[in-house]
């Protein structure tokens, strides 16, 4: 390959030592940018020719999974809707979102909240029994746990409040719906905690 | 600074530069040029075993990249990606240039080959010249594998050859050089 390497006399044992670069002879790169220029000003698909910047790649790749988390969402919302049992008018149950409301969960209009969770009479049963004995489970508990379970709890009751308060606005919003069920099943999940752990005799 | 984190920050620096090439800015894209412009032409150099040629390849390489840029995925080797369009550059430029393919016969070579071993460092342009001298299809083999460290699988699916055809290649290559320089060939 004359005019590769003429001047190198280095010597070398292996086909590894040889350096995969070869600086050219002369600067190639005025002419590799004229082209791109002349390309970039003068083709009829200038616009084309130039490289799109990355950023406008990436907007539709969050569009879509901004998408696809609310897609998710109104799913489980409709099964939530569609799937799980519905209240029978004058069961008698009267939810804590209803109690909230100071009207009776009656036949009307059920709300996915109403109907999925929150009416269950076993949810009712077992939360007023958790509830009962709270501050004794409360008492055993390591003050350190006891502080930590206690500000869950009004984390809770407060978010709790703020979501009823804007479905009393918006009675119909399904994710306001979807996020009081969630609260719910976080407060029982704290409740049942408290409750195993004062039976284990251990801490949170 | 270990090598792991130079490596990382001349990623990082990397992509930074294809990200502001892509959006046009040309500067960008000749310090890109200026920093992969000696192991591409290298590779022009050795597929095409003529300056000019070589040149041109280069060139086309450069502006086939800006031109596809935007496709380039950053989490890959940007020199990687770079080499696989100067091979086919360069594939397409010898086909078109000169269909028949020169011997390791054809080429005159060093005289006094056959005294080096492996005991005896060979000069470089010396290993250049035999490796010039390679048929085309072993010398792209050898090139890519041995010079520019890709696996064989690498090196076939650039050379758009199956790899056991390019392994084929690489003992072909491997044998005339021994042949031709009387050295074993790491």
């Amino acid at each position: 390959m004359s005019g590769t390497r003429g001047g190198d006399e280095r010597k070398v044992s292996s086909l590894r030592e040889l350096s995969p670069a070869i600086e050219p002879a002369r600067d190639l790169w005025p002419q590799i940018e004229a082209r791109i220029n002349e390309e970039r000003t003068t083709a009829p698909g200038a616009m084309a020719a130039q490289p799109r910047p990355l950023r406008a790649r990436a907007v539709p790749l969050r569009w879509l999974a901004a998408a696809a988390v609310v897609a998710s969402v109104a799913l489980g919302v409709w099964i939530g809707r569609s799937l799980l049992p519905a209240a029978r008018p004058g069961a008698g149950v009267e939810s804590p979102l209803s109690a909230s409301r100071g009207t009776p969960a009656t036949a009307d209009a059920p709300t996915a909240l109403d109907v999925a969770y929150v009416s269950d009479p076993r949810y009712q049963r077992d939360r007023a029994a958790l509830m009962r004995s709270l501050q004794a489970r409360l008492a055993a508990l390591p003050p350190p746990a006891r502080a930590k379970v206690m500000a869950s709890l009004a984390a809770i009751q407060g978010a709790k409040q703020d979501l009823e308060n804007a479905l009393g606005k918006d009675p119909g919003n399904a994710l306001l719906q979807e996020l009081l069920v969630n609260t719910y099943q976080d407060e029982m999940r704290v409740l049942t905690d408290v409750h195993e752990a004062g039976d284990a005799g251990r801490g949170i | 600074m270990t090598q792991a984190q130079a490596e990382d920050t001349q990623i990082d620096w990397e992509a930074a530069l294809v990200q502001r090439a892509c959006s046009g800015d040309t500067r960008a894209f000749e310090r890109l040029y200026r920093e992969h412009a000696g192991r591409v032409y290298g590779l022009c150099l050795r597929m095409t075993r003529d300056v000019h040629l070589a040149e041109d390849c280069t060139q086309e390489t450069f502006i086939n990249a800006w031109r596809a840029l935007p496709r380039f995925q950053t989490r890959s080797s940007l020199s990687t990606w770079l080499h696989r369009i100067a091979v086919n550059v360069s594939l397409a430029k010898r086909r078109k240039a000169s269909p028949v393919e020169a011997s390791l016969e054809d080429e005159e070579g060093p005289r006094g080959a056959l005294e080096w071993t492996l005991e005896t460092p060979v000069e470089v342009r010396e290993i250049e010249a035999a490796i010039g001298a390679l048929p085309d299809g072993a010398r792209d083999a050898l090139v890519l594998y041995a010079l520019y460290g890709y696996s064989h699988g690498e090196a076939a699916q650039m050379l758009g050859v199956a790899e056991g055809t390019c392994k084929a290649q690489l003992h072909r290559a491997r044998k005339l050089l021994r042949e031709r320089l009387n050295v074993e060939v790491s």
